[in-house]
């Protein structure tokens, strides 16, 4: 029973890093329509970004942070230039295989300019895990359910009582109304990218600050775990890009336990299959995808 | 020739396999990021059927082709009628589970003293049923080749065919192509299939090239390239997925010039073509100028 | 009275397919002016170019003597005018008080926004009723409504009307048509275009007739033709 609870809390723990990725990947597909598919490399170049600053500096946890978002929302505003806005109103398969031939592309400047398979990355939290309950808790894990909770509910106020997320919300709801209501769609675009790729340089810090390492893995990881979440809470919902990263985790970390390591991804692919197969009405929000013009 | 040409002209037959496989979908509007898995189903099939039970690889190509197939339908039917981007996922999903089944697949059988057969993560080596028969390199080359030019003008045939045309009808429109009559389900099931036996018999002659293949060639990244090389090569045609191949393994992987930064420039070439050419460089368009001038 | 909106020569095509092939009209300030023409004869595509959704092959558009066209969408409505769309386009998963707040945008000054919408939701007291409920449950006489207010906002001096009758159940017609003379009494240009020619005559100062991407008539209501053009704006002309 208590490592059912053990695994449940570390399986949110883990879940929570899955949600923000698949926030960042949400914001994109609910405003252009489109999947990034260089949102991991972008992530994965931010990390190396900071890995570089911390093997040459003596740089504190928060300027890496800094370093990480910045690098991130700028490898993230290349792939929107290069991919997104020349297709803003063509075809959306020429954006997305675009956006694969820019994965391949800033992978390999990572790996050049970073050759070794693993970097030492400076650990988040050096001390014990909190031990509540006969459950254990280390502190990695608290900050990224903590670090989760706040991005919600910062975005949500964004969405919900800005301006710029009013245009966010009416860019998702209807394109074609909101330019008609004054709203600039190619700005509103350009402005969620650089939203969703500070969120994702945000979670990949987070990522290899728990782990202590950051490898080339990094890039495709993180897209794969992005798109699984987003596509188990039901494709362009935001609550459920957070709710499906949660339940990923907790799918993970409780197949882990049962079934070994292959196991843990044979079985979370396989929910995703059955799940798309069988169809239900809350995963197919987006019946067809317009391209957004 | 020397021995490093034949091996990238060899590469380039095998992949273009691959990214044949992938162009067909896309000729009827979907995208696959999972024609990988049939690739490796077909490596896989192959190779058991070739170094433990002692079958001729042509024998043992059909069998493996009829094994994509069959793979690719038990893919495609529940996935199919579904919308674009979630038939995508299911492909990336469905790849994914393949090749860690791939990892989880241990089937060893003594042969001639030897234990062979697929060990998990470890790979399956000893698949050398073409060299143990003394074919050389440059003929093994030719073997390829010449497969890959009886399916080019089988689908060069199609292409010019009404079904051709009902293919890429589906591909523009297919909600159109059905109130005019065409029973798209079956029409994309039977692609499916198809590019699936394609893939499969890619992955015949690829398990028989290496004489070793293991699961982690059969990730992801296979699937991007085909689906990118059936894209920028164009999709006007069956010659352009050929193209695509070419472009990346032939050409830049030939001059030493590139190198090590061969997916930097591919990568770069890829996306900038695609905004001047959104369905690759022989389109339909260039397809029907070059038509015209030769007619 | 000095025109508001001058088109001149305006081509807008589709790929090869020319939807107008050289369409010139003229809006005068203050006025109701009504274009009537078949299904397909281009009106939408010329409202949709006017508004900066479509971009022109060639001609002018001016705008109180400014060149507007190829202008996006956003740039127009800060220019002053604002489309009302075919099929009404509302938010629907937004509230209709933020359907409304999107429609004023462009413009800055949170007291004067607030105040607009309070008196649109007392000139169309049926969207104050339904303030905090999703647009997407709104029936479709309250959607063209909401879809007319949301223009509104963005204090157009130019409005453009696509078939703001459609679909809708003649008590409704009547209502919106009511809001098209009322907004005209309070000195909003109004550019209409119609399918209901009867009622669209009833209201407007002056008329076009636009067949097959070319204006093939032009005059005012009560003119001797005026019978003639109403055939030809439901019937369409005898095809070749």
């Amino acid at each position: 029973m208590l490592d059912l609870a053990q695994n449940t809390l570390d399986g949110l723990a883990l879940g929570a890093s899955y949600s923000l990725l698949a926030l960042g990947f949400t914001l994109i597909f609910g405003v252009l329509r489109r999947m990034n598919l260089s949102y991991g490399p972008a992530v994965l170049f931010g990390c190396y970004c900071a890995t570089w600053t911390h093997l040459n500096f003596q740089a504190g946890l928060i300027a890496l942070a800094v370093v990480t978002i910045a690098a991130t929302v700028l490898a993230g505003a290349y792939v929107e230039r290069l991919c997104f806005a020349p297709h803003r109103r063509g075809s959306a398969v020429a954006a997305m295989v675009a956006s694969f031939a820019l994965w391949m592309q800033i992978e390999e400047v990572a790996m050049l300019a970073m050759p070794r398979h693993i970097y030492p990355f400076p650990q988040l939290f050096e001390g014990a895990p909190l031990q509540f309950a006969g459950l254990s808790l280390p502190g990695d894990a608290l900050v990224m359910l903590a670090a989760t909770a706040a991005v919600c509910v910062l975005l949500h106020r964004l969405l919900y009582r800005s301006r710029f997320g009013l245009a966010v919300r009416a860019a998702i709801d209807n394109p074609l109304a909101a330019s008609l209501a004054g709203i600039d769609l190619a700005r509103t675009f350009v402005l969620v990218f650089a939203l969703a790729s500070a969120i994702g340089g945000l979670a990949g810090y987070l990522i290899v600050a728990s782990h202590g390492q950051v490898t080339p893995m990094l890039g495709m990881w993180s897209t794969l775990k992005g798109l699984l979440a987003m596509m188990l809470g039901g494709l362009g919902s935001l609550p459920g890009a957070v709710l499906g990263g949660l339940a990923l985790g907790l799918i993970e970390a409780h197949s882990q336990w049962f079934f070994g390591p292959q196991a843990r991804d044979l079985v979370a692919y396989l929910l995703l299959f059955a799940l798309l197969a069988a169809r239900p009405a809350w995963m197919t929000r987006w019946t067809t995808i317009r391209s957004a013009s | 020739m020397d021995d490093y040409t034949i091996g990238v002209l060899t590469n380039v037959g095998l992949f273009s396999f691959l990214a044949l496989s992938a162009y067909l979908l896309l000729v009827v509007g979907e995208m696959s990021f999972g024609q990988q898995a049939f690739f490796g189903v077909g490596a896989y099939a192959g190779g058991v059927l070739t170094a433990l039970y002692g079958v001729s690889l042509p024998l043992a190509a059909l069998g493996a082709m009829a094994l994509g197939a069959l793979a690719a339908l038990a893919v495609g039917l529940p996935t199919l009628r579904l919308k674009g981007l979630y038939f995508a996922m299911s492909t990336l999903a469905a790849a994914e589970m393949a090749r860690i089944l791939f990892e989880l697949l241990i089937f060893q059988k003594t042969v001639g003293g030897e234990t062979v057969g697929p060990d998990g993560t470890q790979g399956f080596r000893g698949i050398r049923w073409v060299f143990e028969r003394g074919v050389e390199p440059v003929e093994y080359l030719a073997i390829i080749y010449a497969l890959l030019a009886a399916v080019l003008i089988a689908l060069l045939l199609i292409e010019r065919s009404r079904l051709g045309a009902v293919l890429r009808s589906v591909g523009s429109d297919s909600e159109l192509a059905s109130a005019l009559g065409v029973n798209v389900g079956r029409l994309k099931l039977g692609v499916a299939a198809a590019a699936g036996a394609l893939a499969a018999l890619g992955g015949v002659l690829y398990a028989h090239h290496n004489t070793y293949i293991e699961p982690r060639n059969f990730d992801i990244m296979l699937g991007v390239h085909s689906l990118a090389y059936a894209l920028i090569g164009g999709l006007g045609t069956a010659l352009g997925p050929l193209v695509g191949v070419a472009l990346d393994i032939g050409a830049l992987e030939g001059s030493q010039v590139f190198g090590g930064t061969r997916m930097i420039v591919f990568g770069g070439l890829v996306a900038v073509l695609l905004i001047l050419r959104p369905r690759g460089l022989l389109d339909e368009r260039a397809v029907q100028w070059i038509k015209a001038r030769f007619s | 009275m000095a025109a508001l909106l001058s088109i001149q020569d305006l081509v807008t095509a589709y790929g090869k397919i020319e939807a107008l092939k050289g369409v010139s009209l003229e809006v005068a300030e203050g006025s109701i002016t009504c274009l009537l023409g078949p299904n397909g004869a281009g009106k939408t595509t010329l409202l949709f170019t006017t508004a900066g959704v479509l971009k022109p092959r060639s001609g002018t558009i001016r705008f109180a003597g400014k060149d507007i066209a190829g202008h996006p969408p956003h740039r127009i409505v800060r220019t002053g005018i604002a489309l009302v769309p075919e099929n009404r386009l509302v938010f629907p998963q937004m509230t209709v008080i933020e359907n409304l707040r999107a429609g004023a945008y462009q413009r800055s000054g949170a007291g004067e926004i607030e105040a607009d919408i309070d008196r649109l939701m007392q000139r169309f007291p049926r969207l104050r009723e339904r303030a905090a409920q999703d647009a997407g449950t709104l029936s479709g006489g309250e959607q063209q409504m909401l879809a007319v207010a949301r223009a509104l906002m963005s204090r157009p001096k130019l409005l453009l009307m696509d078939e703001p009758s459609l679909g809708l159940a003649p008590l409704v017609v009547e209502e919106i048509f009511r809001i098209i003379s009322d907004l005209h009494r309070d000195g909003t240009t109004i550019l209409l275009v119609e399918q209901n020619a009867y009622m669209a005559l009833q209201v407007a100062q002056h008329f076009y007739l636009i067949e097959q991407g070319k204006v093939t008539f032009s005059g005012d209501p009560g003119s001797l033709e005026q019978d003639e053009v109403i055939r030809r704006a439901y019937l369409g002309t005898a095809r070749r």
